[in-house]
C-alpha cells in the first residue's frame, strides 16, 4: 500500500474559540436552573424515596441508587419556588450531584437537558437577586441566552456543605 | 501457631517469586530494546529489594548475586555499559541462578554455588571481558517446567477485601428480591434457580468474610510490651496471660477495637491493680494478673480483660455520678450494680484519683463505649470488690451481617440490630400503667418505660415528649423491648414484620450526623429500611423523657 | 503518647518486619505506602510523627519523595532506609531534611536507636 504522507498542516491556534461550559438545565417552579456537567453525576429516573425522620422538611429522604445511599433534595421547597397546589409529579428525575465527598439527588419535574454555552455569557450573581440569604449564596451566575430567557448557574460546592443541607431541621420555624 | 519467622519466610518467598517473574518480563523487554529505561530503572529496584530482603533473612550468596546485578544494571542505566554481547549472556545466566537460588530457599535446600557468575558479574563491573564457558546444553523440559512456580500465599490491601464485601452485600441483597419475585410468580424453574443463586451466594458471601477473617493474635500479641511500660510507668508488678490468640474475627473489627482494648488494658493496670504494698496489705500475692482472652460464644466474640484488683467501688462510682449531674441523689439510690457500673463509660467519667500519664489524660472509658456502638457490639462488666474484675467486649464476627427484627411504624419498615433486643411483648391494656407521664409496664419484675417509636422518630425539637395517658392506648400494644447498657426501653410500634439477617449500609454524608439510624439497608422487595441504632434511642429517649 | 509512624518501602517483606519492630516497642504505625504517590497521600491523611522512607521506589526516587514530603509534611521526621550502595542518594537526602539513616539488612536494636534518636531531636516529650 502506498504510504500517504501527511502534510504537516500548520493549524494556526490563534483563533481559539471561546471557552465553554456544559449545563445540565432543569425546571424548578417556572425557573430555569443549570448545573455544571462536572458536578453531575448522573440523571435517573427517581428512584423509590424512604422518608428520613429528623431532617428538614426539604430532604425527601433517601434512596438506592446502584447501591449508593444518598439523600434526594427538593430544591423547589429549599428555595420555595413551588407554586402553589402544584405537587410533585408521579414520575419525576434525579440528578445526583457530587459533593468532594459524598452524593446527593436533586429531585426535579422534568427531564433536565444538557446545554452548551459560552463562558463569557454567565454573569456573575447580582447582589439585589430576590430572596436573599437562601438562594444567591449558591449562585455562580446567571446566564442570559441570546435567544432570550436566563438559566440561573448553581455552584453545587456552596449548596452541598453538610451544615447548608442539614440547616435548621425545623428549629424556630416549627415550634 | 505460624511464628513470626515462618511468616517472615513465606513473605519473602511470595515476594522474591513475583520480584524473579517481574525480572524475566523486563529482560526480554530489554533484549528488544537495549535502551528501555522504565525496564532498566525496575530492574535496578528489583535487584535492590531482593538484594535487601535476601540480607535480611540471611541468605547472603542470594544477595550478593542480587548486589552484583545491581550494581551492573546502575551501570548499564548510567551508560556506562550496554547491555549486548557476552554481558546479556552473564545477566540472563545471573537471573537464572537468582531464580534457582529462590527455589533452593523454597525447598529448605542450600543454596547452589554462585562463585563463577560472582567473578563474572565482577569482570563485567570492572569493564573486563567475562569468562564464558562453552555453549551449554539447553535446558531439560523438566528444568524449564520448575520455573513457573507461583507463591501460594497471595497478600492483598483489606481496602480489596472490603471492596469484595461490600460487593457480595448488594449481590445477597438482589438474591432475596430475586427469591421474593420467584415465589411471587411461582415459577418452578425460575423459583429452583433462585434457590441454587441463594446457596451459592451464601457460600460466596461466607468465604469473603472467611478470606477477611484473622486471628486475634494479630492484636493481643501487641499488649505485653504495652503492659510491661504501663507497670513500670506505675511501679507495679504485673503478670500477663494471653489466651485465645487462635479466635478468629474480621481484620476491620479487630482495627476498631484497638484503642478500646488499649483502654481497658491500661486502665486495669493502673487502677483495676493495687501496687504490691497494698496487694500484700490485702493478703494477695505480690503480683497482679491481668489476663487478655479471646473466645467464641455462639457467632460472637468475647475479649476478656480480667484482673485480680481492687474491683469496681460501687458506691464510688454512685456518688461521683450523682456530682457529675448524670443521676439524681434519689434515682441513684434505687440503682443496681450494674446499672451504676455503666456510668463508667459515659463520655468524661473518670474514677481515676489523679489523671495519670499512661490511661488517662482526661479520657474516660466512653472510648470503649464508643468503638462498641460503631459495630453493634456489647460491653458486660463483672467486678467484685477486692477481688477483681472482668471486662468482656462482645463482637461480631463479621462486620457483614447481622440480624434483625425488622418492625413497621406509619407503613416504613426499620430494622432493629437482634443484638440490642431482649424480646417482644404483646399488651394489652391493663397490662400498662402511667408513671409521671410515661408508659411503663412490668416484665421480668423489671419497671420498663414503653414509649411509642413513632413519637421518639417524628417528634419535633427539643422539648421533652408529651405526657402519655392512658387514653393513648387502646387495644393491644406491640413492644419491642430494647436493651442497651442494662437499660431497658419498650418501643412500641404498629406491628412485627420478620426476622431477617441484613447487609447494613451506613449512611453516607450528610445524613451520618443524625445519629438515631445506624445505617440503611435494602430489603428483598428493593424497599430502603432505615436501621435503628439503639443506644441513640434511648439516649433520645432520656433526654426527652417528661 | 505513642508517636505514629508512617513506613515507606515498596518491598511487603520489608515493611511487615519493620513493622512489627515498631509495634512491638510501642509505636504505632499508622500506614504503610508502597510508592511515592501512595507515601504522599498518606502522610497527608495521617499525618506521622515520623516516616521511614525507601530510597529507591517504583514510581519515583525517595529523594522526590522526601522533597514532596518535607514541603506538605515538615513536622514529619523523616528517616531513610537504604540497603548498602547507595550512599550518594542518602547523603543528598540528609541535606534535604532527612534526620537519618537505616541501612538494611537491619538489626531491631538498630532500628529502635535510629528511630527513638530522630524521635527525641527537637522534641522535649519524654516517655515514662
Amino acid at each position: 500500500m502506498a504510504e500517504i504522507e501527511l502534510a504537516a498542516t500548520p493549524k494556526t491556534e490563534r483563533a481559539k474559540p471561546a471557552e465553554l461550559v456544559q449545563l445540565i438545565v432543569f425546571r424548578l417552579g417556572d425557573e430555569d436552573y443549570g448545573i455544571r456537567i462536572e458536578q453531575v453525576k448522573e440523571v435517573t429516573v427517581t428512584p423509590e424515596v424512604a422518608r428520613m425522620p429528623k431532617t428538614p422538611p426539604f430532604i425527601k429522604g433517601i434512596a438506592n441508587l446502584r447501591g449508593d445511599i444518598i439523600a434526594i433534595l427538593d430544591l423547589e421547597e429549599r428555595f420555595r419556588l413551588r407554586p402553589a397546589g402544584r405537587p410533585i409529579p408521579e414520575r419525576s428525575y434525579t440528578v445526583a450531584v457530587e459533593a468532594a465527598d459524598y452524593t446527593l439527588g436533586l429531585m426535579v419535574r422534568e427531564v433536565p437537558r444538557p446545554f452548551t454555552l459560552p463562558l463569557s455569557q454567565i454573569e456573575p450573581a447580582p447582589e439585589f437577586v430576590q430572596d436573599a440569604g437562601t438562594r444567591d449564596k449558591y449562585l455562580e451566575g446567571i446566564a442570559k441566552l441570546p435567544e432570550g430567557g436566563i438559566i440561573i448557574v448553581l455552584d453545587m460546592r456552596k449548596l452541598l456543605t453538610p451544615s447548608e443541607v442539614l440547616r435548621l431541621p425545623g428549629k424556630g420555624a416549627s415550634s | 501457631m505460624k511464628t513470626r519467622d515462618q511468616e517472615y519466610r513465606e513473605l519473602f518467598m511470595a515476594e522474591a517469586l513475583e520480584y524473579y517473574d517481574s525480572m524475566s518480563r523486563h529482560l526480554s523487554e530489554l533484549e528488544r530494546n537495549p535502551d528501555a529505561v522504565p525496564a532498566l530503572n525496575e530492574l535496578f529496584r528489583l535487584m535492590h529489594n531482593l538484594k535487601a530482603n535476601a540480607r535480611a533473612m540471611g541468605f547472603n550468596d542470594l544477595g550478593e548475586v542480587a548486589h552484583h546485578l545491581e550494581t551492573l544494571f546502575g551501570l548499564i542505566r548510567d551508560q556506562q555499559r550496554t547491555f549486548s554481547g557476552p554481558l546479556t549472556k552473564v545477566v540472563f545466566a545471573g537471573v537464572d541462578a537468582l531464580g534457582n537460588m529462590i527455589r533452593a530457599v523454597g525447598a529448605g535446600q542450600p543454596l547452589p554455588d554462585a562463585t563463577a557468575l560472582l567473578d563474572n558479574l565482577d569482570r563485567l563491573v570492572r569493564g573486563e571481558e567475562p569468562v564464558l564457558e562453552a555453549e551449554e546444553a539447553p535446558e531439560s523440559e523438566e528444568e524449564a517446567n520448575k520455573k513457573m512456580e507461583l507463591s501460594d500465599l497471595v497478600y492483598i490491601q483489606v481496602k480489596k477485601l472490603d471492596n469484595l464485601l461490600n460487593l457480595v452485600g448488594e449481590l445477597v441483597i438482589d438474591r432475596d428480591r430475586i427469591m421474593t419475585l420467584a415465589q411471587e410468580l411461582d415459577n418452578p424453574a425460575l423459583l429452583a434457580t433462585a434457590q441454587h443463586l441463594f446457596r451459592i451466594s451464601d457460600d460466596l458471601q461466607y468465604s469473603v468474610m472467611d478470606a477477611r477473617l484473622v486471628g486475634v493474635g494479630v492484636l493481643l500479641n501487641k499488649f505485653p510490651r504495652v503492659v510491661r511500660d504501663v507497670a513500670s510507668a506505675e511501679h507495679k508488678e504485673v503478670e500477663l496471660t494471653l489466651s485465645g490468640q487462635d479466635v478468629q474475627i474480621d481484620r476491620n473489627i479487630l482495627q476498631i477495637i484497638t484503642d478500646a482494648l488499649l483502654h481497658l488494658v491500661r486502665n486495669a493496670v493502673s487502677h483495676g491493680l493495687e501496687t504490691t504494698e497494698q496487694r500484700l496489705k490485702a493478703g494477695k500475692p505480690a503480683v497482679g494478673q491481668l489476663t487478655l482472652s479471646a473466645l467464641t460464644e455462639r457467632d460472637d466474640v468475647l475479649i476478656q480483660v480480667r484482673d485480680d484488683g481492687r474491683g469496681i467501688d460501687t458506691e464510688a462510682v454512685r456518688r461521683k455520678a450523682i456530682d457529675r449531674g448524670l443521676v439524681s441523689a434519689s434515682t441513684a439510690a434505687t440503682l443496681n450494680e450494674k446499672a451504676v457500673w455503666a456510668f463508667l463509660f459515659e463520655p468524661g467519667f473518670s474514677m481515676a484519683q489523679q489523671v495519670t500519664d499512661i490511661s488517662g489524660r482526661g479520657v474516660g472509658l466512653d472510648v470503649v463505649k464508643l468503638a462498641l456502638d460503631s459495630l453493634g457490639g456489647q460491653l458486660r462488666v463483672e467486678s467484685e470488690l477486692g477481688v477483681g474484675t472482668t471486662f468482656t467486649l462482645v463482637l461480631p464476627t463479621s462486620i457483614a451481617v447481622k440480624g434483625a427484627l425488622l418492625v413497621e411504624v406509619e407503613e416504613r419498615p426499620y430494622a432493629v440490630p437482634l443484638l440490642h433486643t431482649d424480646t417482644v411483648l404483646s399488651l394489652h391494656p391493663g397490662q400498662i400503667s402511667v408513671v409521671g407521664g410515661v408508659l411503663v409496664t412490668y416484665f421480668q419484675e423489671q419497671t420498663v418505660p414503653l414509649v411509642p417509636l413513632r413519637l421518639l422518630l417524628y417528634d419535633e425539637g427539643d422539648g421533652p415528649l408529651p405526657l402519655a395517658t392512658r387514653d393513648d392506648i387502646s387495644g393491644p400494644q406491640q413492644v419491642l423491648v430494647v436493651n442497651y447498657n442494662n437499660r431497658r426501653l419498650g418501643l412500641v410500634v404498629d406491628r412485627f414484620i420478620r426476622q431477617q439477617n441484613i447487609v447494613i449500609k451506613p449512611l453516607s454524608k450528610p445524613l451520618d450526623t443524625i445519629d438515631l439510624f445506624g445505617g440503611v439497608t435494602l430489603l428483598g422487595s428493593g424497599q430502603v429500611c432505615l436501621v435503628l441504632d439503639v443506644p441513640a434511642l434511648t439516649r433520645l429517649f432520656l433526654n426527652k423523657r417528661p | 503518647m505513642n508517636k505514629r509512624i508512617l513506613i515507606v518501602d515498596d518491598s511487603f517483606y520489608m515493611r511487615t518486619m519493620l513493622k512489627n519492630m515498631l509495634t512491638d516497642a510501642g509505636y504505632e504505625v499508622v500506614g504503610e505506602a508502597a510508592n511515592g504517590a501512595q507515601a504522599l497521600e498518606m502522610a497527608a491523611s495521617t499525618t506521622p510523627d515520623l516516616i521511614t522512607l525507601d530510597v529507591i521506589l517504583p514510581d519515583n526516587t525517595g529523594l522526590d519523595v522526601l522533597k514532596n514530603l518535607r514541603q506538605i509534611q515538615p513536622a514529619a521526621k523523616v528517616v531513610m532506609c537504604s540497603a548498602v550502595g547507595q550512599e550518594v542518594i542518602v547523603n543528598e537526602a540528609i541535606e534535604n531534611g532527612a534526620l537519618a539513616y537505616i541501612v538494611k539488612p537491619f538489626s531491631e536494636e538498630k532500628v529502635l536507636e535510629i528511630v527513638g534518636s530522630a524521635l527525641q531531636n527537637n522534641d522535649s516529650e519524654q516517655s515514662a
